[in-house]
């Protein structure tokens, strides 16, 4: 039973805290040597005699602390020992490690080891659980100065070499099929008795349906086509009105035209970005939020950034280069350094610095980890992930190739970058206070926390206050042109402090509003939503953690210093291997040269991405516009197009969408309209017997798919058809619970934490990951929350009030027909609606009307 | 690739055994098989026999003392004051020396297992009970820990157990969810993660016995039964229309008879939630407060066929005693000792112990040296916690830790042996129980865990 998390162990021992997880040797397959053993008494610094030998020195000196602080990691008995280096033998000691000897006998200043011991290296610093006693580190320095005398046996046990998990070879992994160029395919010719195909995409649909004697189903009718409009490109559904004009427009470019004017509707913007925000698992706040993870103050800035670049049609490629790297793109402007958020606003975990340097560190690689995984699996459709513990099972994705992408986030540091001109200097030095300054003051501020007890707590005290003074002195010189800077630093000098919060609402009881405003104005909760002019972003500095005092563990960030990271056995912040530069996955690289050369190597990712790998790219967000458009993608699994993702139905039509999709300069709009114009888009979606015998999960697409809305589409059409929907574009999120928020779904907070209610009820994704699309669940709660809520009773109540303006139950009844489902009711619905009203009311019968399939349902 | 057989039909066809799966109906949802198909990937469904049908696990939030509790430790008075060198007793915070229990441990049931005085009740039920008292897990931090507890992970993004296991299982009635939580903050506790969203716990608080108060929207407030059925029949008559005019749709059809359970779930689950109807004296016997309310309607979740339940002790982190510990105790246990024992005491009487796992602990323990004087800081490196019913063997405390109550030493448990035996007790193979998702089949268990085979009836 003796198994241990291997990411998560926590490796204090003398020096430090306790063990967990004893077990030498876990779980094979994730094989991690702990350090054995808890608490070792070191008897350091007793004298020894003159007459002591060089070997005596050894056994009284060096052997013990080798034993007890050194064995457990790197033993000739371990399959793989850390960092390859072996110090139970001579031949070990003398041999070195994956960065070469760690000892030169007889020179300490050249010994690596004593480096490592001192902790002056800042990437490996052993024993990682906590620095040497400085005695014992003098008693080092003299054993190397006297020459390492090593009186150990020379042969080396049999120590074979770590059994590591090899993936598919780079050869191999090449000719995968996601990874091969796209080109424009020659439409396959298509007989006339295969049906008419309306563009290009139709040819290959065409093409395969014919393979199983499918057809197309004929065009839908008028009123679905415009619906699929709207909700495709807008996100909710047409007004009476809206279908009225379409039906009543004969022209042979009436479809083509409501394509183009919807395209060019503010409202586009709203409903793609939310496509894109499931990518970007977009939030408001963390999965935790505690002090060192607060909410994201202006995600928002970020999400209204994201709605503006799909509006004016930003190339898909550029829209993502901005994401990662805005602030390193000299074309960039300011108000494009919203887009970091994607990086600034990612998930992270609360970071108690109490914690010692291993767990601080790994909570680092895990911060890290998370924005490998959205870029890879949101931009490429590729889980690296796997190798940050080995080299990938299945894909051909190597632990350093992982590494060297680390190295990119860990040069990256998460900030509140202004949004008014700043000059870089300046810009830079602000950047590095506040983030120093908020550890400082989150650490202060711990000092101060009932229940909490520091070792030397009154000591630090001092110190860190005049640390804190220290910076507000640098802050007023080095800031002294931008006060508005220094002001916004004031929180950190002087916390406000906040009356006793109100009791919590109770769980469950989310929409419900505090019975009265408190009558004190309250300074905002951190990371509550702001209009300061800030944006959450980040900036180029190398982070480290600084484990010297071992009862307090500290981050630090060196602005402009970039940071390659170790390759950490299975994961392990304790076991750094070989250092690997930061670079592109040899994989998928065009040429040898994988390196990043510039700063922390954002912008090159962004650009290789777009130039390395385009191919793929593309790929990936032609199949996501599909699936947005159809249901489900050419390739079922959206984000992944690994070798345990699913192959694409139609791989020409992939391959061809992708190449034009580059052609048209990365265009969304282009490949919706593309998408939108052909005869598979447009087909019925209705149910035929032949193509459920031949084909019932519709691969061949001789359907279009029907759907439940989603989430968000399903309120704003409600809220829509209330005649109540909002359409005030961006700014600050409300709180989508609350039954009068009437505005856009986009525009409610997104919680990591806690999801809205209503949202959740209607499968809204968790963002706490990139999200590759959306389950679609029918669930008794959902009826519930129709049934009885108060949302949909006030939106019942609006909609019959405005109907009720009419004269008789007629009128009233066909205008709650035109205003919630967009149509006149036929004569035989006129008559049942009449009889209910004998017993009901019209406000019930609006419920009824937006609680029915038709609201929910796009066929 | 659609599977023409729902998840439903499937998993009937492959796990044999547990007869009822009901994934494709009300509450847990109506998706098709595709999603689950895909996501799906080599788990075929639980092929163990199966000892229980039902988990209800009990979390104290904040960490619990163990040694106050459960984990007697007589060398603490030996050593009161002193932090002896051989243990290592170190802990993220500054702790001073040993802090003896106030509390008498005395010897309970058939094999005299000690409990604290604090747990006189807990105390009568013991030979249903499975006290390990060599618990250990892997982070010293609140939220870490309470994710590695709930869902065998620190990161944000895994789903809970309780979702694993109903994900495993199906659920029993479909008018319910399969996975309740009861006062919980939610997160790590009720997270489905990568799977389907209808394994998601739903969450209901319940500081007020009113079901009204605690499921929302379970009423209409503005018009009756009556007049409601009037309303539903109207809606039933469009949507059939709408659906016949449509053509066959899975989505279509589920989502009336979904509607129609709707209305009847109403009534079943206003009156299920109420715990007033049951008869005082079994109120009494849980005790008027939130805890007791959510222990009580726990069992009635269970008897009613919901799958999985968390019952928080309400009012978040509060077992967190970094200070004057024994104070609170006193103050915090009996509410907790009188209805969890009346949970165990009162699911043996209905014959429901035998098929349902009732499980207690928080994310780690507390030391045995004392902070700031008169508390305790957080451990995981040794801690308690109980298991009663679902063939767990009972009167039993198993493992121990060192001779101060720090560390486990004897017959560890770490917290993925917990969940791998708690999934094995209910028909399941820990290493089978997997999720495909971003190319990797996922277990709650991650690469480890193993059976502890020697706690087992």
């Amino acid at each position: 039973l003796e198994n241990g998390n291997p990411i998560y162990q926590l490796q204090r021992d003398a020096s430090g805290v306790n063990n967990l997880g004893t077990g030498e040797l876990m779980s094979q397959r994730h094989s991690i040597a702990a350090i054995v053993g808890a608490a070792v008494a070191l008897s350091i610094g007793s004298p020894l005699s003159a007459q002591t030998t060089d070997v005596e020195f050894f056994e009284a000196r060096i052997r013990p602390v080798l034993v007890q602080r050194c064995y457990s990691c790197h033993n000739s008995k371990m399959a793989a020992p850390k960092g390859e280096l072996i110090l139970d033998t001579k031949d070990g000691l003398l041999k070195g490690g994956t960065h070469g000897p760690v000892l030169a006998p007889g020179n300490p200043g050249e010994s690596r080891l004593l480096k490592v011991l001192s902790y002056t290296d800042p990437l490996v610093q052993m024993p990682p659980s906590g620095k040497l006693a400085d005695a014992v580190i003098q008693d080092f320095t003299q054993w190397i100065a006297k020459g390492a005398v090593d009186p150990r046996a020379s042969a080396p046990a049999n120590a074979s070499a770590s059994p590591q998990y090899k993936g598919m070879s780079l050869e191999d992994g090449r000719k995968w099929w996601s990874l091969q160029p796209v080109a424009a395919h020659a439409a396959p010719k298509v007989a006339p008795a295969q049906g008419r195909p309306v563009n290009k995409v139709d040819t290959f649909i065409l093409t395969k349906l014919a393979e199983k004697k499918l057809q197309l189903s004929p065009q839908a009718d008028k009123r679905t086509l415009v619906t699929r409009a709207y909700v495709g490109l807008l996100g909710f559904k047409p007004t009476y009105e809206e279908v009225q004009s379409f039906l009543n427009d004969s022209s042979p470019s009436a479809y083509e035209n409501l394509i183009d004017r919807l395209l060019k509707s503010p409202h586009y913007g709203e409903r793609w970005g939310r496509h894109w925000m499931d990518v970007a698992r977009y939030a408001d706040d963390n999965p935790s939020s505690e002090a060192t993870n607060p909410p994201y103050p202006f995600a928002w800035r970020y999400r209204d950034w994201i709605i503006e670049s799909l509006n004016i049609d930003m190339p898909y490629d550029r829209f993502v280069k901005l994401q990662l790297a805005a602030d390193l793109m000299p074309d960039a402007k300011r108000e494009d350094m919203r887009a970091l958020g994607y990086v600034g606003a990612a998930p992270i975990y609360h970071h108690d610095l109490r914690l010692s340097g291993d767990v601080i560190g790994t909570f680092l690689t895990d911060d890290w980890d998370e924005r490998i995984d959205a870029v890879s699996r949101g931009v490429l459709g590729l889980s690296v992930a796997c190798a940050r513990c080995h080299d990938h099972k299945f894909d051909p994705v190597t632990t350093k190739d992982y590494y060297a992408l680390m190295g990119v986030f860990a040069s990256t540091v998460r900030v509140e970058r202004p949004m008014f001109p700043v000059d870089p200097d300046a810009e830079q030095e602000y950047m590095w206070l506040q983030r120093k300054l908020f550890d400082l003051a989150y650490s202060i501020n711990l000092l101060g926390n009932e229940g909490t007890t520091f070792t030397n707590g009154a000591e630090k005290a001092v110190k860190w206050k005049a640390e804190m003074e220290g910076l507000k002195a640098r802050a007023t010189t080095n800031l002294a042109k931008y006060p508005q800077l220094i002001q916004s630093l004031d929180k950190y000098w002087n916390p406000p402090r906040r009356a006793a919060a109100p009791p919590p609402a109770a769980a469950g009881a989310r929409g419900v509003k505090p019975a009265a405003p408190a009558a004190v104005a309250q300074p905002p909760r951190p990371g509550a939503p702001s209009t300061d002019p800030y944006m959450n972003g980040v900036f180029e500095a190398a982070q480290y953690v600084d484990a010297s005092d071992p009862t307090y563990t500290w981050i630090t960030y060196k602005p402009g210093e970039v940071r390659n990271m170790p390759v950490l056995r299975a994961g392990n912040v304790a076991a750094p291997g070989e250092i690997v530069p930061r670079g592109f996955p040899a994989v998928l690289a065009k040429g040898a040269d994988t390196a990043f050369k510039n700063g922390s190597g954002r912008l090159e990712l962004a650009e290789r991405l777009f130039t390395d790998t385009a191919a793929l790219a593309a790929r990936v967000m032609v199949n996501r516009v599909w699936g947005w458009h159809f249901g489900k993608g050419l390739v079922a699994t959206a984000s992944d197009f690994g070798t345990q993702g699913d192959k694409p139905t139609h791989p020409e039509l992939l391959d061809d969408l992708a190449a034009r999709f580059i052609e048209h300069g990365w265009s969304l709009k282009w490949l919706n309209k593309e998408i939108m114009m052909s005869a598979a888009y447009r087909q019925s979606s209705k149910p035929r017997a032949e193509g459920l015998q031949a084909d019932e999960a519709n691969v061949l697409l001789w359907r279009q798919n029907s759907r439940r809305l989603d989430a968000e589409a399903y309120r704003d059409t409600l809220t829509r058809s209330a005649g109540l929907l909002d359409l005030k574009m961006g700014g600050l999120p409300g709180d989508i619970d609350e039954d009068d928020y009437y505005r856009r779904a986009i525009y409610g907070r997104v919680s990591r934490a806690r999801r809205a209610q209503m949202l959740g009820l209607f499968d809204f994704p968790e963002a706490t990951q990139s999200a590759p699309g959306r389950d679609i669940t029918t669930s008794t709660l959902q009826q519930i929350y129709l049934m009885n809520g108060t949302f949909i009773q006030n939106l019942a109540e609006a909609a019959a009030k405005s109907a009720a303006a009419a004269t008789g139950e007629a009128e009233q009844i066909g205008m709650l027909y035109r205003r919630i489902l967009a149509r006149d009711p036929t004569a035989a619905e006129m008559k049942n609606a009449l009889t209910y009203l004998q017993k009901g009311t019209l406000q019930r019968f609006a419920q009824i009307l937006l609680s029915t399939h038709e609201e929910i349902f796009l066929p | 690739m659609k599977i023409k057989l729902s998840r439903r039909e499937m998993l009937e066809a492959l796990g044999g055994g547990m007869g009822l799966f009901g994934l494709a109906g009300a509450f847990s949802g109506w998706s098709g098989g595709e999603v689950h198909a895909a996501g799906l990937g080599n788990y075929t469904g639980p092929s163990l026999p199966a000892k229980a049908k039902h988990v209800i696990m009990i979390y104290l939030n904040g960490g619990p003392s163990q040694i106050d509790m459960f984990d007697p430790k007589p060398a603490l008075f030996k050593y009161a004051g002193q932090r002896p060198s051989a243990v290592d007793l170190r802990t993220e915070r500054v702790t001073a020396g040993l802090m003896p229990s106030p509390f008498e441990f005395k010897r309970y049931g058939r094999n005299g297992v000690e409990i604290s005085e604090l747990l006189p009740q807990l105390a009568t039920v013991v030979d249903e009970m499975c006290i390990i008292r060599s618990m250990y897990t892997f982070n010293p931090t609140h939220t870490p820990a309470r994710a590695l507890l709930h869902t065998g992970s620190v990161l944000a993004t895994r789903p809970s157990t309780g979702s694993w296991v109903t994900y495993g299982l199906g659920t029993e009635n479909q008018n319910l969810p399969a996975f309740v939580a009861l006062a919980s903050p939610g997160g790590p506790m009720t997270r489905s993660g990568f799977l389907p969203s209808e394994y998601q716990g739903v969450n209901f608080p319940v500081n007020d016995p009113d079901p009204e108060k605690i499921i929302p929207n379970i009423t209409n407030k503005k018009i009756d039964a009556a007049a409601q059925r009037v309303d539903m029949d109207a809606l039933l008559a469009l949507n059939q229309s709408y659906t016949k005019s449509f053509g066959a749709d899975q989505f279509l059809e589920g989502r009336i008879k979904s509607m129609e359970t709707a209305y009847r779930m109403q009534f079943e689950a206003l009156e299920l939630f109420d715990i007033r109807k049951e008869p005082q004296n079994i109120r009494d016997e849980y005790g008027p407060t939130p805890f007791g309310t959510g222990c009580l309607l726990a069992r009635r979740l269970v008897e009613a066929g919901v799958r999985f339940v968390n019952v928080d002790y309400p009012g978040g982190q509060i077992w967190d005693d970094h200070r004057d510990v024994a104070d609170n105790l006193r103050k915090r246990c009996p509410d907790m000792d009188q209805a969890a024992a009346a949970l165990i005491r009162d699911l043996k009487r209905r014959g429901l112990l035998d098929e349902t796992l009732v499980v207690w602990g928080g994310e780690f323990g507390r030391t045995p040296v004392s902070e700031s004087g008169s508390g305790r800081d957080h451990n995981p490196y040794g801690y308690t916690m109980f298991v009663a019913g679902g063939g767990f063997k009972g009167g039993i405390s198993y493992g121990a830790t060192d001779e101060f109550g720090f560390k486990a030493e004897q017959n560890r448990v770490s917290i993925h042996d917990l969940h791998a035996t708690l999934l094995h007790q209910l028909g399941m193979d820990h290493t089978k129980l997997t999720y495909r998702y971003a190319g990797r089949d996922f277990r709650l268990t991650d690469v480890f865990g193993e059976v502890v085979t020697d706690i087992l009836a």
